[in-house]
């Protein structure tokens, strides 16, 4: 869409307050974004909606002048935004509030607030009494309660982030781009944050934020924007296209392709689960997994999926339970005897906690069974060598050899790595926590063939994913997670009923029938 | 979209000119101590002889010992401030028992070691089991040992040793020096030890993610209590083998040394974050200070602008290091 050039004063054309014209970028080779164009106009609110790896974040970056498109150009309000400059963009009135937040902990609310144009005395001192006068006016606006005075790390996510857009408006943006401000935040807080995003359009600021769930979508947007696989494939106001619409635009006729086919579970018990207490308080969980049977874990973030797979794993000490493995207990808060027990992990946080960025590919591979490599505890080079180019091949890992260091390769393939260095030796259960966060598309095709082939394998797998389809095509059986307890189990026929996603997320969010306690506060 | 790659690809051919430059870029420190050396080769004609080759290695073996200890330290993402006084009370303990113990040259080696080892296993275990920054730990050690080594000699230094007590550092074996073959050997087993066992390997790992580290199975809390203690250790050696070059225990010995260990470390490529750094590179960092501090001697450049010198070659030396990496990984 075109907005025609300003001829006279007189008329007033609505000037886009954003203009995204044929970006495209990739990274490291890959196409991330594909000719994306769209334009936002003032006082509206835009859904940027897509699978995770769809380029939906990578976008929002370009359009707050973080990353520098390889083509395409960005205009705010008919001015060029020179890219890789975030000081730029924020003058010319585009703010960003970000998945992690750019707020500072140790300060209070109001400093927060007013850093970096902070109200000065005669004396030149700060007048910390008119900022928090004035910090109070504006929390009140957006119907925050909240004592200016607090410790900005003392609040929970939801109402940081609505700090940090109470200060990105206040400073005079007039273009508010939120990157998936809902990931972390909990339901009542939802409403709050549409709420406040609908006041904002009304005073003409155009919002645009980045979501694949389809009730936010509902509640917030005027319009929506699918982009799929780094290409733009929808651009709708949201009273022309169904839900369903929007889940085939995102999801496309991939969706069968990107599965491959589920192989039948055994009959033996691997991974036995009794009693175990994540949580003073809260409920125990007892589950047993088949050889070859995919567990799938949903729930909404914080419902304790994360929890239950360190605990079981052994990072984690319960508050009582045993875990147990082919038969073996396993020492709690000790994951040498988890590896001896012939358990492996893929941990949610690939940067933290799955992969050493600074080792090379044969490096990382060689760390959990490192016994395995070496004789009297010198490494042998050529055995180890062998062994990891042969599984490495078999993930068809993208490198530049073995001896490329993981933060040169791109997530996908660190996340093979990840697998990867589990299969030196045998495993027989297998915990995954999110096993395709940040993992382009073509690559997630290739982890759900190797969790597949892995399962069929003779392995029992966990798998803990907050992406929907990923749940409902892979697993057997899937629990719903709630408050660090279970409180719903889905069998497979149950995974196939058309209405399933709605199932999941009533009882993930509290609102159904089932036996879940109320939490009214 | 699906490009898949079926094999590994091996590295391509690249042409001459981009061989060599990659080469120099990831060497570059070699390359800085090359152009010293030429200059100071030019500049003094007493420089560029094997006597005085022989008195940069005898300089460097002490500061060759802590730097190594040192190396493992940082490459966990640490740092040993302790060092420089743990020799000094080293060698105040081997002096005191040399004294005692007349002219048995195994107890003041013991004394040495042992002093180091509970120096660098009481740092280690506080790291490594109550969490207390290492920054913090050692420099409380810092001042400990330096304390514990002026009570040792009653505030004086231990002078009127057996002369025995100078074989430490005066034995020639094939020409060189005691120490410098233990500086030798120590570089050797250090290099080999952190590039092809598992202890090295689990060093570097935690050092670059430690809760990936310990998922993977290590036992991070072991490594890292046996970084300090080796640290220590080290120190303990090097604090004998100075006091041995003089047949004298002096309180104030080591002091400052730390900082120099550091330096070499740091010059060596290694990252204070942890999990990057090579003893090899630490090895060229220490050859660097000790050719600066040598030629500037011979050329003699007063003491207090030598000082100058070599903090602006020491920042300079990792500024063209981080240049060099940017360019190299590019």
């Amino acid at each position: 869409m075109k907005v025609s050039t300003v001829r006279s004063d007189d008329s007033i054309p609505v000037i886009p307050m954003l203009e995204c014209s044929g970006i495209t970028m990739s990274f490291g080779g890959i196409p991330v974004l594909r000719g994306i164009t769209f334009t936002l106009e003032p006082g509206t609110v835009t859904a940027l909606a897509g699978e995770n790896g769809a380029g939906k974040s990578t976008l929002m970056k370009i359009a707050s002048g973080q990353y520098r498109p390889d083509d395409g150009e960005v205009r705010v309000r008919g001015q060029h935004l020179h890219s890789g400059n975030t000081q730029a963009a924020y003058s010319l009135g585009v703010a960003i509030v970000p998945q992690e937040l750019a707020s500072i902990p140790e300060l209070m609310v109001y400093e927060n607030l007013f850093i970096g144009r902070e109200l000065r005395n005669n004396f030149g001192v700060l007048d910390r009494r008119s900022m928090i006068k004035a910090a109070s006016g504006y929390l009140e606006d957006f119907g925050l309660d909240t004592d200016p005075k607090t410790r900005m790390g003392a609040l929970p996510v939801g109402v940081r982030q609505i700090i940090e857009i109470i200060k990105a408006t206040n400073r005079g943006a007039r273009v508010l781009l939120l990157d998936e401000p809902t990931s972390a935040i909990a339901e009542r807080e939802v409403a709050r944050l549409a709420r406040i995003v609908r006041s904002l359009r009304d005073q003409g600021v155009a919002i645009l934020f980045t979501t694949h769930k389809m009730e936010e979508i509902r509640a917030m947007a005027d319009r929506v924007v699918v982009l799929r696989d780094g290409k733009l494939v929808s651009d709708t106001p949201l009273a022309d296209i169904t839900d369903d619409g929007i889940v085939t635009a995102m999801i496309g006729r991939e969706l069968d392709q990107l599965f491959p086919d589920r192989p039948e579970s055994g009959a033996d018990t691997v991974l036995e689960v009794d009693n175990v207490v994540i949580a003073q308080g809260s409920e125990p969980i007892s589950f047993s997994v088949k050889r070859g049977e995919i567990l799938g874990l949903a729930g909404l973030v914080g419902a304790g999926r994360t929890e239950l797979i360190e605990c079981i794993y052994g990072i984690r000490k319960p508050v009582s339970g045993t875990v147990r493995v082919s038969g073996t207990p396993l020492k709690a808060g000790a994951p040498l005897s988890s590896i001896a027990r012939k358990l492996a992990i893929v941990p949610e946080d690939r940067k933290g906690a799955g992969a050493v960025l600074s080792l090379s590919v044969l490096d990382n591979a060689t760390l959990p069974r490192i016994a395995a490599f070496s004789k009297f505890g010198i490494i042998q080079g050529r055995k180890r060598r062998e062994t990891i180019g042969a599984i490495m091949k078999s993930m068809r890992l993208k490198s530049d050899g073995l001896d490329q260091h993981l933060e040169n390769l791109s997530g996908g393939n660190q996340q093979k790595v990840v697998f990867g260095r589990w299969l030196t030796g045998q495993v027989d259960a297998l915990l995954l926590d999110e096993p395709t966060r940040g993992v382009d598309v073509g690559a997630r095709s290739e982890i759900y063939r190797i969790i597949t082939e892995l399962s069929s394998a003779g392995m029992a797998v966990v798998m803990a994913s907050s992406d929907m389809p990923e749940i409902l095509s892979l697993s057997h059986r899937a629990f719903v997670m709630r408050e660090l307890g279970v409180v719903g189990e889905l069998d497979r026929a149950q995974l196939d009923c058309p209405n399933v996603q709605d199932t999941i997320f009533r009882l993930a969010s509290g609102q159904s029938a089932a036996p879940v306690k109320d939490t009214t506060p | 979209m699906n490009t898949t790659i079926e094999e590994i690809p091996v590295p391509q051919r690249r042409d001459w000119k981009e061989l060599t430059g990659g080469f120099l870029i990831r060497h570059i420190m070699v390359v800085v101590m090359l152009l010293i050396v030429a200059f100071f080769a030019y500049r003094s004609a007493r420089f560029a002889t094997p006597d005085n080759l022989t008195n940069i290695l005898i300089a460097a073996a002490p500061f060759a010992l802590i730097a190594l200890g040192q190396t493992l330290v940082i490459l966990t993402g640490g740092i040993d401030l302790s060092v420089g006084s743990v020799m000094a009370a080293s060698a105040m303990a081997a002096a005191w028992t040399a004294k005692n113990a007349g002219d048995n040259l195994m107890l003041p080696l013991l004394a040495a070691v042992v002093t180091g080892l509970l120096a660098g296993s009481i740092n280690g275990l506080i790291v490594s089991r109550f969490g207390v920054p290492p920054f913090i730990t050692t420099l409380g050690m810092l001042t400990l040992a330096s304390g514990i080594a002026y009570v040792i000699g009653d505030g004086a230094p231990i002078n009127g040793l057996p002369t025995s007590f100078g074989s430490f550092a005066n034995t020639q074996i094939l020409g060189l020096t005691f120490p410098v073959i233990l500086m030798i050997i120590a570089i050797l087993v250090l290099a080999f030890i952190m590039k092809r066992t598992n202890y090295g390997l689990r060093v570097y790992a935690i050092g670059g993610n430690r809760l990936a580290a310990e998922i993977a199975g290590v036992r991070s809390r072991s490594i890292l209590f046996s970084v300090y203690a080796i640290s220590g250790v080290l120190a303990g050696l090097s604090g004998l083998m100075l006091a041995s070059r003089v047949i004298t225990g002096a309180p104030n010995l080591g002091q400052g040394y730390e900082l120099d260990a550091i330096a070499a470390v740091v010059i060596g490529g290694a990252s204070l974050m942890g999990g990057r750094g090579t003893v090899w590179g630490t090895a060229v960092g220490l050859l660097l200070i000790q050719t600066i501090n040598n030629g500037l001697d011979l050329l003699l450049v007063p003491a207090y602008w030598q000082s100058v010198i070599k903090g602006v070659i020491i920042v300079a030396a990792v500024g063209v290091d981080v240049w060099a990496a940017r360019r190299g990984r590019r």
